[in-house]
């Protein structure tokens, strides 16, 4: 783990009316570590996301962002430094714009200048062809998108990516490609990411450490190579790691 | 050893099938010249989007929907010709005999009708029974795929299940017509690991237990291998190799597969072994000529 922290929860509680969907969760994600958060559907995981993105506004606890408390509402600084990737590339990019008036929306948002070099370096920098630049959502496969989403992303030039399930829609030939693509990113820029994912695989593959939650708790925090041993603590994670093996015959 | 399906005559087989979509641009060929035969085994087709293995299945059930055509040499689902046969007698076997479910339970469920009487209108639709018996029998199927309480979950409404037991609904309503074919269409892709484990479970239990064939269509090779019997490799709408499964299994005999089915595998992150970067496929245009 590096020396300064980009992120620090504590104590963080998410109620959506009677549900308490986030109990008590706290984690500490330092500069340019990528850092895993991986349980079933239900388990909270997005919703921690969410809080973080800001865009959940009922939640309690602390949270430092970059040294910097955060309120239940944002501003625009600090979009600047936080983006998000959605799961799902179909439903994330608006049908009618055009990838470049998708790449420019942020930059006219946050004023900032030099857009036209911006929005041709970003297309370039998740591996598209220049030549997409005026392209429609429809006119581009899944894997293509998602990209087009991460470029949205970092056009900003933001410190911090949160991502949301950035391959489960994705097949698996397409997931290793984007994969590849978010991790030579981080190593260029330094970036802070935090993965949210139901898959340990990819999640292994990804982070230095991970939280496993389960019913909006935090059941452990564990680092990959105590996954990649196959040696977590709780009998629940260890029962994701025998899931994820594959299936397999009892009787057999 | 033999397995059964060298001894029973194959339930279904198919030599040279092709799906062609003849749009404005020219023909899309979707599936090009496909063979295999189907025993009662659990018979996996593994490839990307696009390489034709939902058109393989949508076209053993005739549901390929115009400008598509459906091209065979032979088509035949036990001794009968599927290709000659008029559309309604199609219609009789689809269903009761070779039925489909589908990935995603959000969609292909009816919204506005309960669960259970979804699965009774199967039943009603292929079996001469009243509302009664179709209720009753409906409840056994729901408690076959593992739902605790049936009698609730019967009248439930779709968007009050969760993805696993809409999935698991979905089965229920194509296995009451017991049909001797089950096409899977990516049947566990949308639910989490462990709902996964259970529904494959019931798959795994059924073919066994009911001698039924299975045809999984999924993009996963890894779960595939776990699962099936033998694998069809697909890419671009040709098969690119049929083999056992547990020959994927095997690192030694791993070497000698086509370039296509290693890439597919070592595109996976893998939790035991950590790697710097994933393997991408390379993709070579004359594994199509």
């Amino acid at each position: 783990m590096s020396a300064t922290v980009a992120i620090s929860v504590s104590h963080l509680d998410v109620r959506f009316g009677d549900s308490h969907v986030v109990h008590d969760v706290s984690f500490n994600v330092g500069t340019g570590e990528s850092y895993g958060i991986v349980g079933e559907s239900g388990s909270g995981k997005s919703t921690v996301l969410r809080v973080l993105a800001g865009l959940n506004r009922k939640w309690s606890g602390d949270i430092d962002i970059l040294g910097k408390r955060q309120e239940k509402t944002r501003n625009k600084a600090f979009f600047r430094n936080v983006q998000m990737v959605f799961q799902d590339p179909y439903g994330s990019l608006h049908p009618k714009k055009t990838v470049d008036a998708a790449l420019a929306e942020p930059l006219a948002i946050h004023g900032i200048a030099d857009a036209e070099r911006k929005i041709g370096k970003a297309i370039f920098d998740v591996g598209l062809p220049s030549s997409f630049r005026y392209r429609f959502p429809h006119q581009l496969s899944g894997g293509q998108r998602q990209r087009v989403a991460i470029a949205r992303a970092l056009v900003l030039e933001p410190a911090i990516l949160l991502l949301d399930e950035p391959t489960s829609a994705l097949d698996v030939s397409i997931q290793a490609e984007v994969l590849n693509l978010l991790q030579a990113l981080r190593r260029e820029r330094n970036l802070t990411y935090i993965l949210v994912s139901h898959d340990l695989a990819v999640v292994g593959h990804m982070c230095e450490r991970l939280m496993v939650m389960q019913l909006g708790k935090a059941v452990e925090e564990m680092t990959a190579s105590t996954l990649s041993a196959h040696a977590p603590a709780t009998s629940y994670s260890q029962q994701l790691l025998v899931a994820s093996a594959g299936f397999r015959r009892e009787s057999a | 050893m033999l397995t059964r399906s060298e001894i029973t005559p194959p339930l279904l087989e198919v030599e040279n099938l092709r799906v062609n979509f003849h749009t404005a641009t020219g023909i899309v060929q979707a599936v090009r010249g496909l063979s295999f035969t189907l025993g009662r085994e659990r018979l996996g087709i593994v490839g990307e989007s696009g390489s034709g293995k939902s058109m393989t299945g949508r076209a053993i059930l005739d549901l390929i929907p115009p400008p598509g055509e459906i091209l065979a040499s032979k088509l035949i689902f036990r001794g009968q010709d599927l290709q000659t046969m008029d559309k309604a007698a199609r219609r009789k076997l689809r269903g009761r005999h070779i039925s489909m479910v589908m990935q995603d339970p959000k969609f292909s469920l009816n919204p506005v009708v309960t669960v259970g009487e979804q699965i009774a209108e199967g039943y009603r639709v292929h079996h001469k029974a009243n509302r009664r018996e179709a209720k009753d029998c409906s409840l056994t199927m729901l408690e076959a795929v593992q739902i605790r309480e049936p009698a609730r979950v019967y009248d439930l409404y779709p968007h009050e299940v969760s993805g696993g037991m809409g999935q698991r609904v979905m089965i229920a309503m194509m296995l009451i017509a017991e049909p001797d074919i089950l096409i899977a269409d990516e049947p566990t892709s949308a639910l989490d690991v462990t709902v996964q484990l259970q529904v494959l479970k019931i798959l795994d239990d059924l073919v066994t237990r009911r001698g039924m064939g299975l045809i999984f269509i999924s993009h996963d090779l890894r779960l595939v291998t776990s699962f099936c019997d033998r694998v069809i490799v697909m890419y671009g709408g040709k098969a690119m190799e049929t083999l056992p499964a547990a020959e994927l299994v095997n690192p030694a005999s791993l070497e000698s597969r086509h370039p296509y089915t290693r890439g597919l595998l070592a595109c996976l992150p893998s939790i035991e072994h950590r790697r710097a970067e994933l393997a991408t496929i390379s993709r070579d245009p004359a594994w199509l000529s």
